[in-house]
C-alpha cells in the first residue's frame, strides 16, 4: 500500500496534474467500445480468412485463381473509378455555382445536397426502381410520348447501377469541394484577373491548382464508398455487375462460406484503410466537419 | 472586363449545374405522387388519387413494428454515441497525449468503412454472445458507426472558442466536472444536440448492418423496405417511403435551426 502510495507520489511529480491529463481520461469509455465492437470485430474477420477452414494463405490463393472472383473484384473497382470521375464532372460546376450563393439562395442549395446526402440509400434505389422499370415512370413517359417503340432496359444492366450509384454518391462530392472552393480568397481570383489572365487561364493555373485538395478528397471519398456498394448494384445491377459487397453478402447468405467471406472483406478492408489514411492526410488540410457537410 | 463570350460561358455551366441538382433531388420525389396512387401498380402519372396505401400502412402491423423498432434502437443507440462521441471529442480536442491523431482517425474510420466489413466481424460475435437479433446487438453496432458524426459535430463546435475559458474557470477554483458543466458543455451545447440528431438519422435509416444484426422481430424500417423491396412493388412500399422521407427531412430541419442558432450566437459573441 505504502510503496503503491510512494510511487503514485513520485508519479506525480514528475508529471503534474494538467487539465489535459484529466480530458484524456475521458478517452477511455469511447476507446473501449470502439476496441471491443470495431477494432475486434474486424481482427476476427482477418484471422477467419488466415485460419478457416485450415491456417495459410489458401482462401486467397482460391480468390485469385477464381475468374469468377476476379472478374468480380476488376468489375467494383472499375465501377468506383467511373462513378468517381463521373460524379466529379458533375459535382464541380453545383460546388462552384453553390460557392458563389449567398444568403437564401445558398441554405436553397444546401438543403438541395444536404436533404439527399440524409436519405436512406434503399429509399433513393427504390426511386431508380420505380423510374427504370420495365413498365416504369421513365419507359412509360417514353413510350407514350412516341420517342420509342419497344420499352428500353434500363434495370439489371450496367446503365442503371451506374446512374444510381453516381446520384447517391454526388453529395459526397459536392460537399469536399465546395468547402475548399469557399476557402479561397476572392482577391486572389482578382489579382490573376488585374495581371491579364482571362477566365479560362485564372481557372487552369489559378482555381483548379486551388480546389485540388477538395477533388482528391471528393474522388477518394466517393471512390471509397463505391468499392463498398451493396443496395444499388443488388437492386439495380444484373448478375454481370456484381461488386465485392454483394460478392460478401452471397457468400455468408447462401453459400454459407464465412472464410471465403472473410476473405475478400479482408480484402476490401485493407484497400479502404489504405484509401481512408491517404484521404486523411488530405482532409487535414480541409477540416473534416467540412467534408462531411456538419 | 468581363467580355460577352465568358458571361455565357459561366451561364452555360451553371445551366448544368441546375440540371444536376434536378437530377440529385427529382427521383426521390416522384416516389410522393405515387404513394396517393388510387391502383396497385406503379405507373406516373397515377390513374386516380386515393389515401388506400397510406390506410394499408396504418393497419398493416410489419409496418408498425419496424418503425417501433427503429424508435427503439436509434434513440437509445443515438443517446449513447452522443455520450461517447462528446466525449471522445473533448478527449481529443483538449487531452494531450500521444496517438491522438491514430485515436482520430480509428474514431472517424467506422464511418468510412464499407459496413458490409463490420458487418461480418460482428455477426459471429453477436452469436458466440447469444445476442444475435436481439435489440443490444444492433445498438452496440449502431453506436460504433453514428459516433463519428457526433465526434465531427462536436469537435468542430469544440475548435470554435478558445481552451483558456476553461482554463480560467480553473484557476478560479472550479472543478474539472464543474468548469465542463459550467463553461464547456453550455458552449458546445448546440453542437451536441446536432450531433445527437445526425446520430439518430443515421441509425434510422442505417440498413447493412440491420441486414446481419436484427431477426424478424427486431428488423428496423429500412430492412423491411428491402424485404418488401426484394419481392413486389406496390404503392404501399411508396407510402412507406414517403413516410420515412418526412422524418429524415423533420430531423434535418431540426439539425439546420440549431445550427443557424448556433451561428447567429457565435455571431453575436464576436461582436
Amino acid at each position: 500500500m505504502a510503496a503503491i502510495d510512494t510511487a503514485q507520489r513520485a508519479q506525480t511529480l514528475v508529471r503534474p496534474w494538467t487539465p489535459a491529463r484529466g480530458y484524456a481520461l475521458l478517452l477511455l469509455a469511447p476507446a473501449a467500445v470502439l476496441a471491443i465492437f470495431f477494432i475486434w470485430p474486424l481482427v476476427q474477420v482477418v484471422i477467419r480468412s488466415l485460419v478457416e477452414p485450415e491456417i495459410g494463405l489458401g482462401n486467397y490463393a482460391r480468390i485469385f485463381a477464381t475468374t469468377t472472383y476476379l472478374r468480380v473484384i476488376a468489375n467494383t473497382m472499375t465501377l468506383a473509378a467511373t462513378v468517381a470521375l463521373v460524379t466529379l464532372v458533375l459535382a464541380y460546376p453545383v460546388a462552384w455555382m453553390v460557392s458563389g450563393a449567398r444568403g437564401n439562395t445558398l441554405y436553397f442549395c444546401l438543403a438541395l445536397i444536404l436533404i439527399p446526402f440524409w436519405t436512406s440509400v434503399v429509399i433513393r434505389t427504390f426511386a431508380w426502381m420505380v423510374l427504370f422499370q420495365r413498365r416504369g415512370v421513365l419507359n412509360s413517359f417514353l413510350v407514350s410520348s412516341g420517342l420509342i417503340e419497344q420499352p428500353l432496359r434500363l434495370m439489371h444492366n450496367s446503365i442503371g447501377v451506374h446512374i444510381g450509384m453516381v446520384h447517391i454518391l454526388l453529395p459526397f462530392m459536392v460537399l469536399p469541394l465546395l468547402s475548399s472552393m469557399r476557402s479561397i480568397d476572392p482577391t486572389i481570383m482578382r489579382a490573376a484577373s488585374v495581371l491579364g489572365a482571362n477566365p479560362l487561364r485564372q481557372f487552369v493555373h489559378v482555381y483548379l491548382p486551388l480546389t485540388m485538395p477538395g477533388v482528391s478528397a471528393g474522388v477518394l471519398l466517393v471512390f471509397i464508398s463505391a468499392l463498398g456498394f451493396f443496395i444499388t448494384p443488388a437492386l439495380l445491377g444484373g448478375p454481370q455487375n456484381m461488386t465485392i459487397a454483394v460478392l460478401i453478402e452471397q457468400q455468408t447468405s447462401r453459400l454459407l462460406d464465412w472464410p471465403m467471406a472473410s476473405a475478400l472483406a479482408s480484402l476490401l478492408l485493407a484497400a479502404t484503410a489504405l484509401l481512408y489514411l491517404l484521404y486523411d492526410r488530405i482532409s487535414r488540410h480541409l477540416g473534416a466537419a467540412g467534408v462531411l457537410g456538419g | 472586363m468581363a467580355e460577352t463570350p465568358w458571361i455565357i460561358l459561366g451561364n452555360a455551366i451553371r445551366f448544368v449545374a441546375v440540371l444536376v441538382l434536378i437530377y440529385l433531388v427529382l427521383p426521390t420525389f416522384v416516389i410522393v405522387p405515387l404513394s396517393f396512387s388510387s391502383e396497385s401498380f406503379l405507373s406516373f402519372p397515377p390513374p386516380g388519387w386515393s389515401l388506400r396505401w397510406y390506410e394499408q400502412l396504418i393497419a398493416h402491423q410489419d409496418y408498425g413494428i419496424a418503425l417501433a423498432n427503429s424508435l427503439k434502437i436509434g434513440l437509445p443507440a443515438a443517446a449513447l454515441a452522443t455520450v461517447l462521441g462528446t466525449m471522445a471529442a473533448l478527449g481529443l480536442a483538449r487531452g494531450n497525449m500521444p496517438g491522438r491523431t491514430l485515436m482520430t482517425i480509428i474514431v472517424i474510420a467506422p464511418l468510412i468503412l464499407p459496413p458490409i466489413v463490420l458487418a461480418i466481424g460482428l455477426f459471429p460475435i453477436m452469436v458466440r454472445l447469444g445476442i444475435i437479433g436481439t435489440y443490444p446487438a444492433i445498438l452496440f453496432g449502431h453506436i460504433v458507426v453514428s459516433m463519428p458524426l457526433v465526434f465531427i459535430t462536436v469537435a468542430a463546435a469544440l475548435k470554435s472558442y478558445s481552451p483558456t475559458f476553461e482554463l480560467a474557470a480553473m484557476t478560479l477554483g472550479a472543478n474539472q466536472w464543474r468548469s465542463f458543466w459550467h463553461v464547456t458543455f453550455p458552449m458546445i451545447r448546440l453542437g451536441v444536440m446536432v450531433g445527437f440528431i445526425f446520430a439518430f438519422t443515421f441509425s434510422f435509416d442505417e440498413i447493412i448492418l440491420a441486414l446481419f444484426l436484427t431477426n424478424s422481430a427486431t428488423r428496423t424500417l429500412p430492412r423491411l423496405l428491402w424485404e418488401q423491396l426484394n419481392l413486389y412493388m406496390t404503392p404501399l412500399v411508396a407510402a412507406a417511403t414517403v413516410v420515412i422521407l418526412c422524418i429524415t427531412m423533420l430531423m434535418l430541419f431540426i439539425a439546420a435551426s440549431i445550427s443557424r442558432r448556433s451561428d447567429a450566437k457565435q455571431a453575436d459573441g464576436s461582436s
